[in-house]
């Protein structure tokens, strides 16, 4: 039994990472604190149920289309509400701006559907396996699979590709980026782009693992996402994959044998914990003010 | 001061309260009043806001928290311990402090950003918590039947009622914030946002005034919970989301920030802004959030901010 | 008894060493300058004598008393000042209101003073605006006194940030390149109000790259290379020191 509590804790891990990415390399660059993160893969999301369980698409397109979706809202949001305020003086300024994003955003997937929870489709037929003598669903595995292979995927993509090692020049230092020829603002728009597209995968891959897709699951996302990177340390890819699996494995191995109804409370408690002791988080550097 | 803008000054104040004394019995629309209640209970959290975020510039999204505190304070004290207001009002106020002062203890160490996430964390727990101690905060119902307060003798029921209390404590908030704000405190405060390095090469202890601004704040949320508490006889969790925070925000943002007396003006455009609004409720968050953008991108200061918030 | 010294003050960051080993002192009512080539550690120097870093060996004294590693507001309470290389006037307040911010540690007010008692409390307030309007009045900025400090020009904003150290009324002044960006004439202006401020008795210790400036008002300079005390000596000594002319020169040649 405690085998597939670790499993699915791990590809939850995954997931969490996956919808970690985004947010962490937008803070990372710019400072920022992308509350809309959640809910903008959450619509996403929402969107890839109505195309699937109710337009009836191939599960292959409907995805496609969604994340496609999800990363133009990101970047839209980006444009149109963040992108003026870059060089505001108070750093906080656009992090309110950011709250409305997300509350536009969450207001607007509630008139399209509502705030009950709707049942996504499975993705994966369920299947079981006997491993070593226990019998364990391959589902979790197809899906950790799955989401394994975006993470690496992309990390190829950052490390390997020109678009990506411009994202990461731009990560280190915007003005030197720029004097280098780097189109800052396209690149900044990929990254909104790419990390909304990859929530709205993992948001998926989630949704279709517990068959449940709800309005709330944006700001927990938000969360997830914030307390994630916080764990595993802001901007490096590292860091939010220890995050990102800390944060799954230990959530899922308390709801199951501790309680579920006080996960989210466990979420925050784990986040206020870490921050009082090291904000920075486990791979993060601790930054010096330059003077 | 010459003495001529002094008397003038104090003209001012005395027609203005003079009008507001007189108001409820020119305009004799219930419904009115209580609009005003609502604004003169969000002023009331508003003011301890701008304080923490206006004139400090820390950003706390954990605000309703307090808000929260005192009004489960008063609820409590008053249907299970048969606490009278007064007792209970003092109560409220310097448990919201107190929290208030726990929360601003990690400002020393946690930057503003993360600080950020602390009081969502903290906003959050403190809502979860009333919902699952049930014992103790009713649950998801709340907490209900909280007896009519009493002050003296006077027994507050009526909007009009409520409307002087309310009165009163908010002329409280606002005179003894504009008596910290007008002093070295409100210019530490300033400093500290503005510069938070440069302010402590000033010879400003930064770490105990970010405790202080805190501690000071959430004072009064706790007070404007308490009045909370007595005005709708209930209290529930689902007063106290994050989105209350927010709303909070947004107030002091489009009032202006660093600037008490704009407080005024932001919570009534606002509350003007949602009754307007409360024909469609379901477009409710969708024009906060509009206006929240809005507003910082076009006029960050707001209507009477400092003019640090210009662009 | 020098009024500040230093003994044997260490700063490492990561693997660099911004401080090595520095032993200094500053008397009483004299203006010591400090020169050095970029990164020998100026800076981190006047960081450390202001409590923004705290040394990871050695001490500080201060009028005999020990005050290493004490908080920044701690230091400016005990009377020591400082302005910064990259001016840090607070742009959007006021004239006023910065000095007064300046002088935040000798405003008598507390919380209780300002509740309980606000006439008392109005009446300090009106002391400490007094005083610091006096300031004002030295410099020619009364009048400008409600104007945004970002509004003023540049050289009258570094005088504004020399008024403000001075709000606090210390007894040393640090000074971390005061002329950065100056004309000539400003310059000359600001020397003038220099030896004029030492005269009236306060101590000066002043970091700068400007040969000219610094050669003209201080009587004693002290040289940092690389982290260490390299020379220390009058002006003209410092002037025709064939080490000091190489390790200034000696970065020409390699760039």
């Amino acid at each position: 039994m405690f085998i597939d509590v670790l499993i699915v804790g791990i590809m939850v891990g995954a997931i969490y990472t996956l919808v970690t990415i985004g947010y962490s390399m937008v803070y990372g660059m710019l400072k920022l604190m992308n509350f809309a993160h959640g809910d903008v893969y959450i619509f996403g999301t929402l969107l890839c149920y109505t195309l699937l369980a109710q337009a009836h698409l191939p599960p292959l397109l409907g995805i496609l289309i969604a994340a496609l979706a999800g990363g133009i809202l990101a970047s839209m949001v980006e444009f149109f509400a963040y992108r003026r305020l870059r060089a505001a003086q108070h750093r906080m300024i656009s992090m309110i701006t950011a709250l409305g994003a997300a509350y536009v955003i969450q207001n607007a997937s509630e008139l399209r559907w509502g705030s009950q929870v709707l049942p996504f489709p499975s993705l994966f037929p369920s299947q079981l396996v006997t491993v070593l003598g226990h019998q364990i669903s391959v589902t979790p595995i197809i899906t950790l699979a799955i989401a394994v292979f975006f993470i690496v995927a992309f990390n190829l993509f950052l490390n390997h590709h020109k678009m990506g090692k411009a994202i990461l020049c731009v990560s280190q230092d915007i003005p030197t980026s720029s004097l280098m020829g780097i189109p800052i603002n396209r690149i900044i728009s990929m990254v909104y782009f790419l990390g909304g597209m990859m929530g709205v995968v993992g948001g998926i891959l989630y949704s279709a693992s517990y068959n449940a897709i709800s309005l709330g699951m944006g700001f927990r996302g938000t969360i997830v996402a914030f307390t994630a990177a916080v764990i595993g340390g802001i901007g490096s890819m590292s860091g939010t994959l220890i995050g990102g699996m800390i944060l799954g494995i230990s959530e899922n191995i308390i709801s199951v044998y501790v309680s579920s109804s006080y996960r989210d409370s466990i979420m925050f408690l784990v986040l206020i914990v870490i921050l009082l002791i090291k904000p920075t988080g486990i791979m993060g550097k601790v930054e010096q003010d330059k003077l | 001061m010459t003495l001529r803008i002094k008397k003038n000054r104090l003209l001012l104040y005395a027609g203005l309260l003079a009008c507001a004394i007189v108001l409820p019995f020119v305009v004799r629309d219930p419904y009115f009043i209580g609009m005003v209640n609502f604004i003169i209970i969000y002023s009331i959290l508003c003011l301890g806001l701008n304080l923490i975020l206006g004139y400090t510039g820390l950003l706390s999204l954990g605000h309703a928290a307090f808000y929260g505190i005192g009004a489960y304070a008063t609820a409590i004290l008053m249907t299970k311990h048969g606490f009278s207001f007064l007792p209970s009002l003092i109560v409220s106020g310097l448990l919201a402090l107190f929290f208030g002062f726990l929360l601003g203890l990690p400002t020393r160490k946690v930057r503003g950003d993360y600080f950020c996430l602390l009081t969502i964390a903290f906003g959050e727990i403190f809502r979860l918590v009333t919902q699952a101690w049930i014992n103790f905060t009713g649950g998801a119902m709340g907490i209900v039947g909280i007896p009519i307060p009493e002050l003296a003798g006077w027994k507050i029921q009526t909007e009009i009622d409520f409307y002087f209390l309310g009165l009163g404590l908010l002329g409280f908030t606002y005179g003894t914030l504009h008596l910290l704000t007008e002093s070295k405190f409100g210019r530490a405060f300033v400093a500290i946002r503005e510069d938070e390095l440069a302010a402590s090469v000033m010879g400003i202890n930064t770490p105990m005034y970010k405790i202080l601004t805190f501690s000071i704040g959430s004072l009064y949320a706790g007070i404007a919970g308490s009045y909370l508490a007595v005005y709708q006889t209930t209290v529930t969790p689902s007063n106290f989301r994050l989105e209350e925070s927010c709303l909070m925000i947004i107030m002091v943002i489009v009032g202006g920030m660093g600037n008490l007396a704009a407080t005024f003006l932001g919570v009534s455009v606002m509350a003007v802004a949602i009754e307007f609004f409360r024909p469609v409720p379901e477009y409710r968050l969708l024009i906060i959030g509009l206006i929240m953008i809005l507003v910082l991108l076009f006029r960050p200061q707001g209507l009477l901010g400092a003019s640090a918030f210009k662009d | 008894m020098a009024l500040l010294e230093t003994d044997r003050l260490w700063k490492k960051f990561g693997g660099v060493t911004a401080v090595q080993d520095i032993a200094l002192s500053i008397e009483k009512g004299e203006i010591l300058g400090m020169i050095g080539p970029n990164g020998s550690g100026k800076t981190s120097f006047i960081n450390l004598l202001s409590g923004i870093y705290r040394p990871d060996k050695g001490n500080i004294t201060f009028i005999g008393e020990d005050i290493t590693g004490l908080p920044a507001y701690h230091i400016t309470k005990k009377g020591i000042a400082r302005t910064f290389q990259n001016l840090r006037v607070f742009p959007n307040i006021s004239v006023l209101d910065n000095l007064l911010i300046g002088r935040h540690c000798r405003v008598n007010n507390s919380l209780a003073n300002i509740y309980l008692n606000p006439f008392l409390s109005r009446k300090r307030e009106k002391e400490a605006e007094d005083r610091v309007i006096e300031l004002l009045d030295w410099v020619h900025l009364a009048d400008r006194r409600k104007e945004l400090a970002k509004n003023l020009p540049y050289g009258e904003q570094r005088l504004l940030e020399i008024c403000r150290a001075l709000a606090s009324e210390p007894q040393l002044v640090l000074l971390d390149e005061p002329c950065a960006g100056m004309n000539p004439v400003e310059m000359d202006t600001l020397a003038a109000f220099l030896k004029n401020l030492r005269d009236r008795g306060t101590t000066l210790f002043i970091i700068e790259h400007n040969m000219r400036f610094i050669m003209s008002i201080a009587e004693r300079i002290v040289v940092l290379d690389a982290g260490t005390k390299f020379r220390e000596g009058s002006p003209v000594q410092i002037q025709n020191d064939k080490e000091v002319q190489r390790i200034y020169l000696g970065e020409e040649e390699d760039a």
